[in-house]
């Protein structure tokens, strides 16, 4: 028995160790988050029944919290793609431990994005007339069409790496066996089987890469489809695909962070991750700069009153505080630590990371909010407050969120192990082999 | 014929999707048209418009004849709060309704006064092609109409519509409608609505309410196709404004100053 064990877990036992030992922490998470996801649910049947009356948002300004999430948990759900499907087809080889995370995060975050949509419904109980009296001249309906695409095509992804893992549960044959039995379809690790994933994942790594570019730009087409002031841009699809990966790569650096924290994990998520990634957010930091700066020069030229008054509330009116917050915590704070090697420590790049999620939320804020405050005819008492349900029902997406997170580790391994194995057996020469490839042929 | 497993399930899933396709096709196609109107063949000869003629209209101050007619007839409740206000049709000072005709040295009095504003009922209305489930679409007359059974409170037409036409029923309205009028439906919470050019009398022959409550004759209403309608009439030869024609909404509420 005890053999048997090891042979299967070999000198990757900690991979496993948060599925069989359950400690006190894991009770204690799991609690909080229960309590919060309880809180808003309370919340929203508060807001089932008393209508949005319950929210801070008005005839004036009638998208707020909501709306913005949806943005925002979408584009954080762009990062799981982009780490594991763009590094795979770019056969970067440090991604092998990462990949797992991230696709998660894809998956769960995702479904809040759909979800905040439905919480901000009037009438969610007719939600389903989107598809049966689907009407396709609506941008609302290429956002169904191209997010449920999304989420499918990212859960395969998702599941066809986790087939050998769950063959490896089944047959250490402790907890769930007959669970494991129907998930690992039969997966003996055979050579043909091998190959037979490998094509799976390499198919689905390169479909899933245009899915995304798709899903966010036409998230940004819900805005930049109107004739709003400030919304109304040609730039707003790759604009938010970019905000997109800036705030999802974040994520994936804090998830990461817990991860390697919580399961001990630091032997495998190792510094170097950190760095790596956070060269690459650098980059994005860097391009997300350049999109706000294009976006808004542009307006500024063209100096139309009704864009004007929407562009003066953001840089010194009533949002100043927040825009410029927003460009603090998305630009000043996370550049200089990204850029400098000293600073671009797993402390570092996780403190840069914090405030990139931050102040990405609060660039879908107001990037939505103000251009509401004046549609053409000037309202003066357009102002938004938040309310307590909105919070609520905020933190209990993100607690729902992270609950999952912690039940999933608790029933399959979040470091993919056969991709671990495989690294260690095959790529270390296969890798040695392809660089051979492109020095010059020996002549002999 | 020998039958493998692959080929069994390849050929019976086939068969399964050709079995649920057609059910399947029928159910999420069906679109269900909009109620009939009395005679379709009359409406498509026809294209209502609606003028005000300014002056008249501030002829008698504080006037709200046209607001209270309307919103009494529509079930349009007052909820009391700027916050979650529902309106049809309402007042809004010149120089914000008509900024591009605001001239600071023309001497003219008029920046203040209230000009009445409702729903466009553009010709090509940019709300009908935000809205997921067609619950506002326009009819073969030019009325842009309203759905509040099928409305699922996205409040996408809400950002779509640049005249602010529309509100939503961000509780339930109902209790605050002073008194209900039977002949015309009450709404829900969480759905949208606007002015329908009281499209319920037209088909009843009658003129809308807000032409038919103001005493001095400022609002017009007929066919913008015959040239001897009453709104005909009252645009021939005079300065006419329209809200944001730039936009190419192409509104068919005009303003007669």
């Amino acid at each position: 028995m005890t053999d048997k064990r090891e042979k299967i877990l070999g000198e990757d036992t900690v991979l496993f160790e948060h599925i069989y030992k359950t400690g006190k922490g894991f009770y204690i998470t799991v609690s909080i988050l229960g309590g919060l996801v309880l809180l808003g649910l309370y919340a929203y049947i508060t807001q089932y029944q008393e209508g949005l009356t319950v929210t801070g948002l008005s005839r004036q300004i009638f998208w707020g919290v909501y709306i913005t999430n949806f943005v925002f948990f979408i584009g954080i759900s762009h990062a799981g793609t982009f780490i594991s499907a763009v590094l795979r087809v770019l056969k970067a080889e440090w991604r092998r431990p990462i990949s797992r995370a991230s696709e998660l995060t894809t998956v769960f975050i995702l479904m809040f994005g759909v979800g905040s949509v439905l919480i901000d419904l009037g009438r969610p109980d007719r939600m389903l007339y989107a598809i049966r009296y689907a009407h396709f001249r609506s941008p609302l309906l290429w956002d169904i069409c191209s997010i449920t695409t999304y989420l499918t095509v990212s859960s395969i992804c998702l599941y066809l790496a986790l087939i050998p893992d769950i063959a490896l549960l089944r047959d250490l044959g402790e907890k769930r066996e007959w669970f494991y039995r129907i998930l690992s379809l039969g997966w003996t690790g055979t050579e043909s089987q091998h190959r037979r994933l490998d094509k799976a994942i390499t198919f689905m790594s390169i479909l899933v890469i245009p899915v995304m570019i798709t899903v966010h730009t036409v998230v940004s087409f819900v805005f930049a489809m109107t004739i709003q002031p400030l919304w109304h841009s040609a730039i707003f699809g790759p604009y938010f695909v970019v905000g997109a990966i800036f705030s999802g790569v974040a994520s994936v650096i804090v998830v990461m962070a817990i991860l390697r924290k919580a399961y001990h994990l630091e032997n495998y998520i190792k510094p170097i991750h950190f760095n790596n990634i956070g060269i690459f957010l650098m980059a994005m930091t860097l391009l997300w700069f350049y999109f706000t700066f294009a976006e808004y020069i542009t307006i500024v030229y063209g100096n139309e009153p009704i864009h004007m008054d929407i562009f003066w509330s953001k840089i010194s009116g009533k949002f100043a505080p927040l825009f410029w917050l927003h460009f603090v915590l998305c630009f000043i704070i996370p550049l200089p630590i990204l850029a400098i090697k000293k600073y671009r420590t797993i402390r570092g790049t996780v403190i840069a990371s914090i405030s990139i999620i931050l102040g990405m939320w609060l660039e879908r804020f107001v990037i939505i909010v103000p251009t509401l405050t004046r549609q053409r005819l000037p309202v003066e008492q357009a102002i938004y407050i938040p309310t307590w349900v909105e919070w609520s029902i905020f933190i209990g997406c993100i607690s729902l969120f992270m609950l999952l997170y912690v039940l999933f580790t608790k029933i399959f391994p979040i470091v993919p192990v056969w991709e671990i194995r495989e690294g260690r057996e095959k790529a270390v020469s296969q890798v040695g082999e392809r660089i051979r490839s492109y020095l010059p042929d020996d002549k002999g | 014929m020998e039958l493998k497993r692959r080929g069994f399930l390849t050929i019976a899933g086939l068969t399964l999707l050709g079995l649920t396709a057609k059910p399947g096709w029928d159910i999420f196609s069906k679109v269900e048209l909009p109620e009939p109107s009395p005679t379709p063949e009359r409406l498509a000869k026809k294209k209502w418009g609606m003028a005000v003629d300014l002056k008249k209209c501030w002829s008698l101050e504080k006037c709200k004849d046209c607001i209270d007619a309307c919103h009494r007839i529509h079930n349009v409740p007052d909820l009391g709060t700027l916050k979650e206000e529902i309106k049809w049709i309402w007042p809004v000072p010149f120089e914000k309704v008509f900024p591009e005709h605001e001239l600071e040295y023309s001497g003219e009095d008029y920046h203040q006064k209230p000009v009445m504003v409702f729903c466009n009922q553009c010709d090509d209305p940019p709300c009908v092609k935000y809205c997921p489930t067609r619950a506002t679409w326009k009819r073969k007359d030019g009325i842009v109409m309203m759905d509040f059974h099928r409305c699922i409170g996205c409040r996408y037409c809400m950002a779509g519509c640049p005249y602010g036409s529309r509100s939503f029923n961000w509780r339930d309205p109902r209790p605050f409608i002073k008194k209900v009028h039977l002949e015309f439906p009450t709404r829900t919470k969480g759905v949208v609505e606007k002015c329908n050019f009281c499209e319920e009398r037209l088909n009843r022959n009658l003129l809308p309410a807000c032409v038919e409550a103001c005493k001095e004759k400022a609002l017009s209403f007929g066919d913008l196709k015959d040239p001897g309608s009453d709104v005909r009439r009252a645009l021939y030869h005079r300065t006419i404004y329209q809200r944001l024609p730039e936009l190419g909404t192409k509104p068919k509420v005009y303003y007669i100053l």
